[in-house]
């Protein structure tokens, strides 16, 4: 019988430090973690505990993964500390994944805020890879300060296809920093950019308030609830409905989420919480 | 079929069956309440198998408080429970559905399952808190045993429930005498069971609005915040209760080792850092809130998952609250509340 509490140990050989809090860390595991874009993986730190991260890589890549993680509580202390060559145990991979089968030849608006980058430059790479068969790629990504925007290395190379749109928009710009692009919260780009809402999907993960102001601006601008994609993280403890730790009214967000459409979850409560 | 008191309690602590552990409900020297427990040889005089139900839940035994599950255990000793009652065997139904199915298997829950006997025993007396009847239960088990023991002056009346019930009584018949059991035997076993059920709603004639449990979300706040204003948020009641199974899952390895452990213990939804999130956001800060998710658990959220209400009707959690609160009572006055909103 397979068990389900699996900790496959996990080499971790390069850390790159995207902001000041964020660290991406790429792993090896031991043996290849078949991945769907969108789904979460346990990551343990030896002795000391583990917290649920949605892998930021393609999920076509097999033998190793990219998790980035914002150091914010006590288990990701403890992950900001750990070196190359450290050993870190992953248990998964979890819930659901996007539907990558229902947005081809459509036009894809990815919208995301700070750490919430992470899910969705996975789902961005996974597509890229096949880009042709989507209509458009449009991802519209915030930060707070300059300083706090990750994956920088890699937005020339992401703004080389011609049928990808990635824009980004930070908070604020403080004094002593550069920035020549724009100054406003992630939710106003969708007024700069050009929205085929008409049957289109929309990929939101970020921080819960912006999460809640942005499903409404879409709402606004014409998607449909069954439409709206949200990465819904909660405190997923186990990964497969057993501890009820992430329990969302009848949901459990680790075994019928993280990837919630709109419409089946707006009655819950508290998920913007 | 009948067999006698003494010869039951030979057969179970006998060489034949050899189990590793015999657990049964025993009551406490000076006390009234009982308890499961391990006994030995000698055992037999103070256990009252059809008494009310035991102090501490049968999850006890299948579902450790504390317990490794990686890297599994592999060895498993053969146990049998004698004198559980229906309520724990309808929560242990609950437990089937939400640790054992398609999607999932604990590991360590499947194991002393397959490796655990269930004998049930009807309840012939009832305690102060006991209310199965409330939710669709009854003092006397009908499904979910692997024999079930009706007392009858100094014999049990058996029922067998399962492939492994049948076993152990093909087993018994070959060392002691069993007999079968007469239409006026059975009569008055029935006859008890009746009495048992009537007694049950006659204590719980003032608490019984079960139409309403469906609408408990959308009661307001004031409800939850008056019902909760005495809990303490200890987390004595889901601890108890005998279909609460959330966990936490430690991480117990050594430190900068490559060799993980896993060890998963009890958590309850009434404590603050349960559902709190790195950063510190949780979507239940305050206590109501928490007290409300629990009943909102049993009447709503189980019922969605497992077609189940969460509530077996035991009683425990009343037992166990040091703040007094009775679940009943919250339930009832929670259900008027409800029903004003019709």
């Amino acid at each position: 019988m397979q068990n389900p509490y699996e900790v496959i140990p996990s080499y971790l050989y390069e850390i790159i430090q995207e902001s000041p809090l964020i660290r991406t860390l790429r792993l090896k595991p031991e043996k290849p973690l078949q991945f769907k874009t969108g789904q979460f993986i346990e990551l343990s730190v030896p002795g000391i505990g583990e917290g649920p991260f949605t892998p930021s890589s393609s999920h076509y890549i097999n033998d190793n993964l990219d998790v980035t993680v914002m150091k914010t509580g006590f288990v990701t202390g403890y992950i900001h500390t750990a070196r190359a060559g450290d050993t870190l145990g992953i248990r998964g991979p979890f819930g659901s994944h996007y539907p990558l089968e229902k947005f081809k030849g459509k036009d894809v608006l990815i919208l995301g805020g700070g750490c919430g980058l992470a899910p969705l430059r996975s789902l961005f790479l996974t597509m890229l890879t096949e880009n042709k068969d989507y209509n458009s790629i449009t991802f519209c990504a915030g930060a707070k300060t300059p300083k706090d925007c990750i994956y920088k290395d890699e937005v020339s190379e992401w703004r080389k296809y011609e049928n990808v749109r990635f824009i980004r928009a930070v908070d604020a710009v403080p004094e002593g920093e550069e920035w020549d692009e724009d100054v406003c919260l992630v939710t106003k780009l969708l007024e700069k950019v050009q929205l085929h809402a008409d049957g289109n999907p929309a990929v939101v993960c970020g921080p819960p308030v912006m999460m809640k102001f942005g499903t409404k601006d879409l709402l606004k601008f014409g998607y449909k609830e069954e439409n709206i994609y949200l990465s819904m993280e909660k405190k997923m403890y186990c990964g497969f409905g057993q501890c009820r730790h992430c329990v969302m009214g009848k949901y459990y967000a680790c075994k019928d989420g993280p990837v919630f459409t709109y419409d089946r979850i707006k009655n819950e409560e508290a998920i913007w919480e | 079929m009948l067999i006698g008191k003494r010869d039951f309690f030979n057969f179970l602590t006998g060489s034949l069956p050899n189990f590793d552990n015999v657990i049964v409900a025993e009551k406490e020297i000076s006390s009234s309440v009982l308890y499961l427990k391990k006994i030995g040889k000698d055992a037999g005089k103070k256990i009252e198998l059809n008494s009310f139900r035991s102090t501490n839940p049968l999850k006890y035994f299948l579902y450790h408080v504390r317990e490794k599950v990686y890297p599994a255990e592999e060895k498993f000793p053969l146990n049998i429970i004698v004198g559980v009652k229906a309520c724990d065997l309808k929560a242990v139904q609950i437990l089937d559905k939400a640790l054992l199915n398609e999607n999932f298997t604990d590991p360590a829950y499947y194991q002393w399952r397959k490796n655990t006997y269930l004998v049930s025993a009807d309840c012939d007396e009832i305690t102060e808190s006991c209310h199965c009847n409330l939710v669709d239960g009854k003092p006397f088990a009908d499904e979910g045993y692997d024999l079930n023991l009706s007392s009858l002056d100094g014999y049990y009346e058996i029922t067998v429930g399962s492939g492994k019930g049948k076993n152990l009584v093909d087993r018994m018949t070959k060392e002691f005498s069993i007999k079968d059991s007469s239409d006026e035997e059975r009569k008055i076993i029935k006859e008890k069971r009746e009495q048992v059920l009537k007694k049950l709603i006659e204590q719980n004639k003032d608490s019984s609005r079960k139409e309403n449990y469906g609408r408990f979300r959308n009661v307001e706040m004031k409800n939850w915040e008056d019902e909760s204003s005495n809990c303490v948020g200890c987390g004595a009641c889901t601890n108890i209760c005998p279909t609460c199974y959330c966990i936490i899952l430690n991480d117990e390895s050594k430190l900068k080792s490559e060799e993980f452990i896993k060890v998963r213990s009890y958590d309850s939804c009434q404590w603050f850092g349960y559902a709190r999130v790195a950063g510190g956001g949780t979507p239940r800060s305050k206590m109501h809130q928490r007290f409300r998710n629990r009943y909102l658990c049993k009447f709503d959220y189980m019922p969605s998952n497992f077609a189940e209400t969460g509530c077996t009707g035991c009683g425990r959690c009343i037992d166990a609250c040091p703040a007094g609160i009775d679940f009943r009572k919250v339930v009832h006055n929670t259900s008027i509340n409800a029903e004003q909103l019709i």
